[in-house]
């Protein structure tokens, strides 16, 4: 692999040296500073990290109820949002690919979703779901369903923060899997016809597992965004009612600037960092595995 | 046909469906208390442009909508310089420890910003910045950077090498090359990129809420205290006036260049 002629290991240094000093400041040092302050007894009256804890804020926030819950609520989310996100996605991706002279606007138009920020898709979604006034406890109770208590129910509640999601995420996956679709080679297709396989065998045997790396990138990608999701949970439902969609960012967050819990906020910090990395590098050994297979 | 007309038919439905909420939300921000909230909704009622007016000023969204371009601008400039160099660099040099180096700054792509909040909170107390610029553009810089490192690296990568070479033979550098001949021919990269990260920054609610308390707010950080304020009841109206302002410059910028934002996303997510 190793290339001489294009050597210069000089200038290239030179072109990282931004980059990393940012990171290196900005990224590295504060990860640091994090694991410091997680292993010491914070002081609220000077504002600074004192004597040296070890374990201790571990242990208290591993026997830390509402940590875990917030686990579990996160957990809970990802495993349910991700997967309806990838087939919501591919599913219109196919519809959205018929050829004819409005396919481009309607493309085009998939990407406003994408782009109304968290906070806005949160309250606007707050006001759709209202029990009271919101437009779909209308439209449900003219089909004789509800009043549904979108925000106060703690399930629905989840369900809540997960369409408010989709909503805002479904359209990325669409564009991407658009992007595959569209590349998928047509020779392949000429084949399978001449072989005589129909609509669904062709899907399933060809299409599919053309799509697959397409997929894991758009799995991966979407992955990251997840892990950090904050604000949507915050404008729709600030976590509640009580901890039912307290997702685990919302809750670091409250412990530290609400509680000036700086100590156990940074402890519940690093093992979310630890477990995010940790799966983050498992999901990217796999995508890589299966673009190279497919 | 039939079928191919039940997809039309399908796609246009869907499209619609996901840009309702939106529509709503226009549709509310025109809308005074007593045309919002009845049962049935109404999609129209008497116009008023009251929502953008009278809640403006009391909650100060000009200077909030001034701060958060100042700073989605600033961080995404540094954060566009330093990574696209980066990206170039990992993407066409060669040297001892590239591959560990490149990795790193993929993997803090992966960093939650949650981790950082702590301590970039409490320098930025100790230093005495915050609720400034400065702090909140080099706290985005931390998810700009690796972003467009990440997507410039995989653009460079789709350059032919004979373009620096030539220009590299007739006597330019590495650093003439790169910025008189690389960036010039990647301004739809470049230009998607700035694009992506310039949303990023416009909407991004964590950072802004721990390191800005009056001076420096953002916007999405005026919206999630409307949002709160929502709970007593009445301020639909305000939020939905908001909201559209906040997302009306980003929905035309996207449509203005949506070509290159679906190529750069989709070749962001697979070539990565």
């Amino acid at each position: 692999m190793r290339r001489v002629r294009l050597g210069e290991p000089g200038t290239a240094w030179l072109f990282l040296t931004p980059a990393l000093v940012l990171l290196a400041g900005m990224l590295l040092y504060p990860i640091f500073y994090t694991l410091w302050v997680s292993m010491s007894d914070f002081d609220l009256a000077t504002f600074q990290p004192t004597g040296w804890v070890g374990w201790r804020n571990y242990e208290a926030v591993l026997n830390d109820p509402g940590f875990l819950e917030s686990l579990r609520v996160t957990a809970v989310y990802l495993v349910i949002a991700l997967p309806l996100q990838m087939v919501l996605g591919f599913a219109i991706a196919f519809l959205l690919n018929v050829p004819w002279r409005g396919r481009g606007v309607l493309r085009a138009l998939f990407l406003i979703p994408m782009v109304v920020a968290p906070v806005v898709a949160g309250g606007v979604w707050r006001m759709l779901l209202d029990p009271l006034w919101g437009v779909v406890n209308y439209t449900l109770g003219l089909v004789g369903i509800g009043p549904v208590e979108w925000i106060g129910d703690p399930v629905l509640a989840m369900a809540s923060v997960i369409i408010i999601d989709t909503w805002r995420w479904t359209p990325f996956v669409v564009l991407i899997a658009s992007a595959g679709i569209m590349a998928l080679p047509g020779d392949v297709y000429e084949a399978a016809k001449s072989d005589g396989a129909g609509r669904w065998a062709t899907l399933r045997h060809v299409t599919l597992p053309l799509l697959v790396p397409v997929m894991a990138a758009a799995f991966v990608v979407r992955w990251l965004g997840a892990v950090k999701m904050f604000d949507i949970a915050l404008a729709a439902t600030k976590g509640g009612p009580g901890n039912a969609t307290n997702v685990v960012n919302l809750y670091i967050y409250e412990k530290g600037f609400r509680s000036l819990e700086f100590g156990s906020a940074s402890s519940m910090a690093t093992i979310v960092l630890v477990v995010t990395m940790l799966i983050t590098f498992v999901l990217f050994r796999v995508s890589r595995r299966l673009e190279n297979r497919w | 046909m039939v079928r191919r007309y039940a997809a039309i038919a399908g796609a246009i439905l869907v499209t619609l469906a996901f840009l309702f909420p939106v529509l709503y939300m226009v549709s509310i921000s025109f809308k005074l208390p007593k045309d919002i909230f009845t049962v049935p909704p109404r999609w129209l009622g008497e116009f008023t442009l009251d929502n953008y007016v009278s809640y403006f000023h009391q909650a100060r969204i000009l200077p909030r909508i001034v701060n958060t371009i100042i700073i989605a601008v600033g961080a995404s400039a540094i954060s566009m310089i330093a990574g696209s160099m980066a990206g170039y660099a990992l993407s066409r040099m060669r040297m001892r420890g590239a591959g560990v180096v490149g990795g790193l700054i993929l993997a803090s792509r992966a960093v939650p910003p949650i981790a950082l909040v702590v301590p970039l909170f409490l320098v930025a107390r100790k230093l005495g910045l915050t609720d400034q610029y400065i702090t909140v553009i080099l706290a985005y810089v931390t998810f700009l950077v690796p972003y467009v490192v990440w997507l410039m690296r995989a653009f460079f990568r789709g350059l032919p090498k004979e373009l620096e070479e030539a220009a590299m033979i007739d006597g330019c550098s590495r650093f003439g090359a790169f910025f008189r001949v690389i960036v010039p021919t990647s301004i739809t990269g470049l230009v998607s990129t700035l694009i992506f990260c310039i949303i990023l920054a416009w909407e991004e609610l964590l950072f802004a809420l721990i390191l800005t308390n009056d001076r420096a707010v953002t916007i999405p950080v005026a919206i999630a205290g409307i949002a709160a304020d929502t709970e007593k009841g009445g301020m639909w109206g305000p939020l939905a006036a908001v909201g559209v302002l906040t997302v009306l410059p980003v929905v035309v910028f996207a449509l203005l260049v949506q070509k290159y934002l679906i190529k750069g996303l989709a070749d962001g997510a697979t070539k990565g």
